[in-house]
């Protein structure tokens, strides 16, 4: 073809396919419904980020997992005072008071988290970690062999063992060791990182991504065949498949740019709300992205899917339906079974599993940190020692829930890809029968 | 089927050969039938340049023929050819052909100049020839000064001649109007029947179709008469009512004074018979309509009568149909 005077790469690309792309996007700027549903998306994932405000201003109280803030000999020294200097703590005439020199008591509070976890969080399967901040273990009066109770030849530490078939770490610690946690450091960073994966999972992969296509996909080709206008398009010397696909990009034009602004709201919001020191928690924006990534792509699949359904049926929106319940049951599986083969049939499952990914990279030491609120400072309903309100920390329930593992048996660099591009391929797919379909409808 | 994205080709099975010789339309023994319901069934036609006028009832099978041929259905029998290829699943030939759909449904919330530059595209052109050809258009078709107005705001008129300029947008060799008159007040009417008829003036192939024939007749002699799904007449409009002078008309007359008028017209030998609906009206039966045309305005001028209308109620579709139909109807 001979190159006309300027003529440049958009210029000639910018015929057909942005036509209707930017037709359809226009299409849908003209209709209430539209901002209706994007609303009502947008009104659901910021009332959940208001509970996540309210859990972030919310000081957890603190609990004496080791019960040594007590004092059961009533002597006016706490316990965890008296097992420093090697007094009796169940006899009120033996305390520090009357050492010589005489030590004055200490505040009850002072033995309240004063031996938060201290562990090294890294990807290996054996882990030696852990440190005896308050001295109850390595100044105590007990023998080396007790200090060194989990036998890795280091007295007064944590020894972890990953154990590959249930994905979790097994505890060995010595006695006395990081067993006062502080409830506020470890809930806040586990309702963090339990929010921006719940809301990423639950909000965007299934909510936003289900029923924004459901609402605005299903009818991209039905709508137009009911009210008779595709009369207009379909005159025109352009294949159905091509009117399929550019009405699609109209559609993404409006999904995506909306998918990135409540994405990068909610990364901003986080990011400066989040636990921690920084002023900004910039590692999470990789979960974010791979948030938006798989959001993106969830809605890409959707559309195609629900817009084939639409032009198979009249009320495509019925067939739609079965679909976005199965991938609700897919979505609560993949959050507990992420390894079921089912998952493998289903949108979410592989759009989850990018965020999974995301999260692995981003905090390596998930599987850790979540072992981490369940051990709960070695503090278990049988133990002596055991005076907190149950024998999870706070916040583990919640990052239990949202986090799973890779499901894939893969790096989480194979993970992402691999689902990113099975994402594609369903969404290729999805457009090719649907296509198919359309060219073989007769337009009444 | 993978999308052309330089958007300026043809994919490889749309490859489409242009055949010179072959008729712009030609339906060889095509019916199309939904369900039970038989739309169109045997029709065998071709047609090449001038203006066409399609004439039928509604029901006729009027759209369904327009549709077949725009590839919008598939035909249960028989073969559709456009440019001498199918255009059933093939746009190919659309690039040379304009389709003004029957339905009343647009997009409101565009101005006529995005509807059309938008649809310009289609035929892949660049965003600044598309602007060009549909400014070209709206004022071909006298739309230039509302341009920029939302077509739902738009008078029945003004939409239809929005569809005739999007579907003349990239200068069709054929032109297919389904209905384009329908529901028009006169003025747009008259601006609708002067587009086509230039149309025809430059040499296109027009079909349009109407249930109405003093329309078709304002535009075209050339026409074919469908009922009931079947070809039933196919020629010269005067052809075809040269013949039906020989069966009874009715001729109805609007003057001041339908007594004196009487008076005067009974002494037409082709008269035989009259009727005074009130005493401004005149009804005349006849055998002889052109005959009859040809005396009455002699007499009109001669005796000054002061006529107001002169209406042929039968000479309309009705009556050609009851008499092609051999009076079966």
């Amino acid at each position: 073809m001979e190159k006309k005077r300027g003529e440049t790469i958009w210029t000639s690309l910018d015929r057909k396919a942005t036509a209707i792309a930017e037709f359809t996007m226009r299409q849908y700027r003209t209709r209430l419904s539209t901002w209706v549903v994007l609303g009502v998306g947008f009104l659901a994932i910021s009332v959940v980020l208001l509970f996540y405000i309210d859990a972030m201003n919310t000081e957890i109280e603190a609990i004496d997992n080791d019960g040594d803030s007590y004092d059961w000999d009533g002597d006016g020294y706490v316990n965890g005072q008296e097992i420093k200097y090697g007094t009796d703590i169940y006899d009120s005439m033996s305390h520090p008071g009357l050492l010589s020199p005489p030590i004055d008591p200490e505040p009850a509070s002072m033995y309240i988290n004063e031996d938060d976890y201290d562990w090294d969080y890294s990807g290996a399967s054996t882990v030696k970690t852990g440190y005896d901040n308050d001295g109850d273990c390595k100044d105590s009066s007990l023998l080396p062999s007790q200090k060194d109770d989990n036998g890795d030849g280091i007295p007064c530490n944590i020894l972890l063992v990953y154990d590959a078939n249930s994905g979790t770490y097994f505890v060995y610690a010595d006695p006395n060791v990081d067993e006062d946690p502080d409830e506020n450091r470890y809930g806040k960073e586990a309702q963090h990182r339990a929010f921006i994966l719940g809301i990423g999972k639950l909000g965007f992969v299934f909510l936003l991504s289900i029923f924004i296509p459901l609402f605005l996909a299903t009818g991209i080709i039905r709508e137009e065949m009911t009210s008779g206008t595709m009369q207009y398009m379909t005159a025109k010397p352009i294949a159905r498949g091509e009117i399929f696909l550019y009405r699609m990009l109209g559609y993404l034009a409006i999904v995506w740019p909306y998918l990135l602004i409540v994405c990068t709201l909610l990364a901003i919001v986080s990011g400066f709300m989040g636990p921690g020191d920084q002023f900004f928690r910039f590692a999470d924006l990789g979960v974010w992205f791979s948030i938006l990534i798989a959001a993106l792509l969830a809605t890409l699949v959707y559309g195609m899917l629900f817009a084939f359904l639409g032009v198979l049926w009249k009320y495509g929106i019925i067939l739609a339906l079965p679909i976005a319940a199965w991938e609700l049951g897919m979505a609560l599986l993949s959050m507990s079974v992420p390894e079921s083969s089912f998952l493998r049939m289903s949108v979410v499952g592989w759009s989850m599993s990018i965020i999974d990914s995301g999260a692995y990279l981003v905090w390596p030491d998930m599987a850790m940190f979540t072992e981490a609120g369940t051990w709960a400072g070695g503090s278990n309903p049988d133990g002596f020692f055991f005076l907190g309100g149950g024998n999870e920390l706070p916040g583990y329930g919640a990052l239990e829930w949202a986090q799973s593992d890779l499901g894939l048996g893969m790096g989480p660099y194979a993970t992402t890809v691999v689902s990113v591009i099975v994402l594609l391929f369903q969404a290729t797919f999805f457009w090719f029968i649907g296509q198919l379909i359309f060219k073989s409808k007769e337009i009444v | 089927m993978i999308p052309d994205l330089a958007q300026e080709g043809k994919a490889e099975e749309q490859q489409w050969v242009p055949q010179p010789q072959a008729p712009v339309v030609m339906f060889n023994n095509v019916g199309k039938t939904y369900g039970r319901y038989q739309a169109i069934g045997g029709i065998s036609l071709a047609l090449s340049g001038g203006v066409t006028g399609i004439l039928g009832l509604n029901g006729a099978g009027k759209s369904t023929l327009f549709k077949l041929l725009m590839g919008k259905l598939q035909p249960t029998q028989g073969e559709v050819r456009l440019f001498g290829t199918n255009p059933w699943k093939n746009p190919a030939p659309y690039a040379r052909v304009g389709y003004v759909p029957e339905n009343e449904n647009m997009y409101d919330w565009m101005t006529a100049h995005e509807f059309v530059s938008t649809f310009a595209r289609l035929h892949g052109m660049t965003r600044d020839e598309a602007k060009r050809e549909a400014e070209r258009v709206l004022e071909f078709v006298g739309l230039t000064d509302v341009m920029h107005k939302k077509i739902g705001r738009y008078s029945k008129g003004m939409r239809q001649r929005a569809k005739i300029a999007h579907a003349l947008v990239n200068d069709p060799d054929l032109i297919i109007l389904d209905e384009p008159l329908q529901g028009c007040d006169p003025l747009a009417r008259t601006t609708i029947m002067n587009v086509i008829r230039e149309l025809g003036r430059m040499g296109r192939t027009v079909l349009l179709s109407s249930h109405i024939l003093s329309e078709i007749e304002r535009i075209t002699e050339q026409i074919v008469i469908l009922h009931q799904g079947r070809l039933l007449a196919i020629g010269n409009l005067h052809a075809i009512r040269e013949q039906l002078d020989n069966i009874p008309h009715t001729i109805e007359i609007e003057c001041k004074d339908a007594k004196a008028l009487a008076k005067d017209v009974l002494s037409l030998d082709v008269v035989h018979g009259l009727q005074f609906p009130s005493p401004t009206k005149l009804k005349i039966f006849t055998h002889h309509l052109g005959e009859f045309h040809k005396r009455l305005p002699r007499i009109i001028v001669d005796n000054e009568h002061d006529v107001m209308v002169i209406n042929n109620p039968d000479d309309d579709l009705q009556s050609i149909l009851g008499y092609l139909t051999g009076g079966l109807r």
